[in-house]
């Protein structure tokens, strides 16, 4: 009778180192994509969202919003448990104006460099150490013009470290991104976003978004907009040539799989067979 | 007492080749000076098989070998080396002994909980050779009761490691010649027993003790406890230094970082070692390059977390390093750990990567050693009404999340953090919008917004927020730019005696719209009290800035952007 309980409890016990090697060798879904959370931008948006690994530039006037959206893409990160960075050159960050977008300040790191020179070399080693999912790189009122190497330097470092590069630039000082949306002001009510560059397609759409929906809060205290198009319509997209595949691709950053760090692990709840507990 | 001896054969030599590898497969000597001539301490093995022996003359041993190495012999060096090695073995026991040139004790009593597939003492043996061998270091051990037993097994019997029961001291040394006594001291008795034709510790073990006392005296008698495996020796567990510090000097002088940082690798593994011996973890590392020409140069090494890891230690050297420029090579250097504290080693958890927290505590301490520690900060909100003193910076320290699988099994509350969640149930009287933690103020309506200003003629003004509105964030009204320092604007003022143009980056713009006042006072107690009217603007060609009307002076001043 003993015997027969022990190989019981031996069999099981097998079983569940099985199970378990199982678990860590199995592919893991990845958090590769962030939404900013603006559904109207998401849709226009070459993937509904910013790829991790990517380099985008934010590229407008000093208040254009692109602080605000990039607070809402930093906000997603660190609801999904991680941590995010703040290169801030001009030192002008207002972190109550995060929290209020949903930014738990305690997984955002504030990096602020005392040489404009240092701005780029920080977000290098931020992005290339893996640690954080999301970097946002302040270039405002910092006169510093990105090289055609650093720009490279940051891409190479995103995709490296699997980290979204958020850049913040002007006009007078781009920053060279692999997808760049241009913010303006649009009339009186908000701002207007537009992607003018994009490689994986989409560029020249547009949406128009209210101060009130980009910055989550009633900043305006005053009447219902005036109307103003919700959607800009975009110029219609460029046939795509037979055989060219344009399906989204696995961003560099995430292709190594480094399990319990840059990717999301399996559910252990689903695997056991148990419900999601979330 | 259970007592592990570790003996590491040729240690001077064996030093030598790993802090200089281009002499691991040449014949090498260490000398030393004995009554005016240089003769050879150590040798290695390419040596001893060229037939160099150990107090040899130097000259003696160049004219058999012409191609050998000769290097000095530091035999304080050596027992330093010698100690920190004890040191870093004190992560498998609570004691050691250092006996150099070549060995050391290690207390046992700790070899129960060394898991593995052998014994625990067999276990404990193996972990301090794998310990050894990632000091570049070969060695064998064996663990017994008695000193004499455990150390002359340990270097005569050519096994990896060996365990001796309590009482099978006697067997074990059976075999082992007499000369094995010597190392004793016990030379007198050694030759006596010789005479009688003995040549076994066995044989001397199984005479009569009273004929062993009767020819030999004390002496014997003690030589004949020893081959019966007896020794009262106890252990004397060395004293740590209470610096920790390594140091490695270079064969020829480095002008490129490689050399340089090959050497500083050997020195941090060992201090890393030494710290994890004594259950510390650096804070501030002090290295020392001592140039060419005798001069010294430091260079500090400010941790952003405690650690006693080599690999990120050497990562943030060679940033530092690779900016440094000197005026002489390099000759040595030391490193010295001049802060540490206790470590503390987090549980990982299933899944989780095998680096854990690694990257990011390298990249701090990248940063903070670049840019100084006061470039890295988190911010910390303060319950302040004066914009520019709500939020203080604070040192990053993010919160350890539950990681690995298990955390897909806890709810979602518990993976969130506190400030992240939703803003604490206290509401704005006035506009029911829920306020953060920390800022009853509002409740006590030290910040009240003043009533909807009709008469904000030709602008739009403020009305009752609408109820779906009312659940946004309070902090969302505060915009993403804060200006260091307010910025006095040239306004042109309306009807209203509001602002109707404002020169802001350069050229007048105009005021498109205008929201607000939200009345910010107190402080009164203050040198430079809070009094201030704060507008939401909208500028023609700009967006939408954040501007107060100073009540004291009047003025209006730009001081946040809603970028």
């Amino acid at each position: 009778m003993e015997a027969a309980v022990q190989q019981t409890s031996n069999g099981v016990v097998e079983r569940l180192r099985e199970q378990i090697r199982r678990m860590q060798a199995a592919p893991r879904s990845a958090l590769g994509r962030v939404a900013t959370g603006l559904a109207v931008l998401d849709a226009v948006l070459p993937d509904g969202g910013f790829w991790l690994g990517q380099s985008v530039e934010l590229q407008g006037e000093a208040a254009t919003g692109r602080s605000s959206l990039a607070l809402r893409v930093v906000a997603a990160a660190t609801r999904a448990r991680r941590l995010c960075a703040w290169v801030d050159g001009p030192r002008e960050l207002y972190p109550p104006s995060a929290q209020g977008l949903g930014v738990a300040l305690e997984q955002l790191l504030i990096v602020r460099p005392r040489a404009p020179g240092q701005l780029a070399w920080a977000a290098v080693q931020l992005l290339r150490s893996g640690a954080f999912a999301v970097v946002v790189l302040d270039l405002t009122h910092t006169g510093v013009r990105l090289s055609p190497v650093e720009a490279r330097r940051l891409q190479e470092a995103a995709g490296q470290g699997g980290a979204l590069l958020l850049t913040l630039s002007s006009k007078d000082c781009p920053a060279d991104g692999a997808l760049r949306l241009e913010l303006e002001p649009w009339g009186e009510d908000g701002v207007r976003v537009e992607v003018v560059r994009s490689r994986r397609g989409g560029a020249g759409a547009a949406v128009a978004l209210s101060w009130d929906v980009l910055c989550a809060a009633k900043v305006r205290c005053g009447p219902p907009l005036p109307s103003l198009p919700a959607v800009v319509p975009a110029p219609p997209l460029r046939a795509v040539p037979p055989g060219l595949d344009v399906s989204p691709r696995e961003p560099p950053g995430l292709r190594e799989g480094r399990p319990g760090r840059d990717v999301r692990l399996p559910k252990l709840a689903a695997v056991l067979g148990g419900g999601d507990p979330a | 007492m259970r007592r592990l001896y570790l003996h590491l054969p040729r240690f001077p030599v064996q030093c030598t080749v790993r802090d200089l590898p281009e002499l691991r497969h040449a014949p090498l000597v260490l000398a030393e000076e004995s009554r005016g001539q240089q003769r050879v301490a150590f040798a290695s093995s390419a040596a001893l098989k060229a037939g160099i022996r150990p107090g040899m003359g130097v000259t003696a041993a160049r004219a058999v070998l012409p191609a050998l190495e000769v290097r000095r012999f530091d035999s304080d060096a050596t027992a330093r080396g010698l100690h920190a090695l004890g040191e870093a073995l004190l992560v498998l026991g609570p004691a050691f002994e250092a006996l150099p040139p070549d060995g050391l004790f290690l207390d046992a009593s700790a070899a129960p909980l060394c898991r593995g597939p052998g014994t625990p003492e067999e276990n404990l043996g193996e972990r301090v050779l794998g310990l050894c061998a990632e000091w570049g270091l070969l060695g064998q051990g064996v663990v017994a009761s008695q000193a004499f037993t455990a150390r002359a097994l340990a270097r005569h019997r050519p096994v990896r490691v060996q365990c001796v029961a309590p009482d099978g001291g006697a067997a074990a040394l059976g075999p082992l010649p007499l000369q094995v006594l010597e190392e004793a001291a016990a030379h007198r008795a050694v030759a006596g027993l010789s005479a009688l034709g003995l040549s076994t510790l066995g044989e001397v073990a199984s005479l009569p003790t009273a004929s062993v006392v009767a020819r030999l005296g004390a002496e014997g008698l003690r030589a004949q406890g020893l081959c019966r495996g007896e020794d009262p020796t106890p252990l004397h567990p060395a004293q740590p230094e209470e610096t920790v510090e390594e140091r490695v000097e270079l064969e020829t002088p480095a002008e490129q970082l490689e050399p340089l940082l090959f050497a500083l690798k050997s020195a941090l593994d060992r201090c890393a070692a030494r710290l994890q011996g004594r259950g510390l973890a650096a804070v501030r590392l002090l290295l020392t390059l001592r140039l060419g020409n005798g001069a010294q140069h430091p260079v500090p090494l400010q941790l952003a977390r405690p650690s006693a890891q080599a690999r990120p230690w050497l990562d943030l050297f060679r940033h530092l390093l690779a900016a440094l420029q000197l005026p002489h090579p390099v000759a040595g250097l030391a490193v010295r750990v001049a802060e540490a504290q206790a470590a503390v080693h987090p549980q990982g958890e299933l899944g989780e990567g095998p680096r854990g927290d690694a990257p990011l505590e390298s990249v701090l301490a990248r940063l903070a050693t670049a840019l100084g520690e006061e470039a890295l900060l988190s911010a910390s909100p303060q319950p302040r009404h004066r914009p520019e003193a709500a939020v203080s910076p604070a040192r990053f320290q993010p919160p350890r999340q539950p990681r690995g699988m298990i955390s897909e099994l806890l709810p979602a509350a518990s993976r969130t953090s506190s400030s992240s969640a939703p803003p604490a149930a206290v509401h704005r009287e006035e506009t029911g919008a829920p306020l953060p933690p920390g800022w009853s103020g509002f409740e006590q309506g030290l910040g009240t917004p003043l009533p909807a200003p009709g008469w904000l003629e030709g602008l739009p003004v403020a009305e009752e927020s609408a109820p779906e509105q009312r659940a946004l964030s309070a902090q969302g009204e505060r915009p993403a730019r804060l200006l260091p320092t307010p910025l006095l604007l040239e306004v042109v003022l309306g009807g209203a005696g509001l602002p109707a143009l404002l020169r802001v980056a350069g050229r007048m713009r105009r005021v498109l719209a205008l929201f607000g006042p939200e009345r910010l006072s107190g402080e009164w107690w203050e040198p430079d009290p809070l009094e201030r009217d704060y507008y939401r603007g909208q500028l023609e060609g700009l967006g939408l800035v954040w501007l107060y009307r100073d009540g004291r002076d009047g003025r209006f001043y730009l001081h946040g952007l809603f970028d």
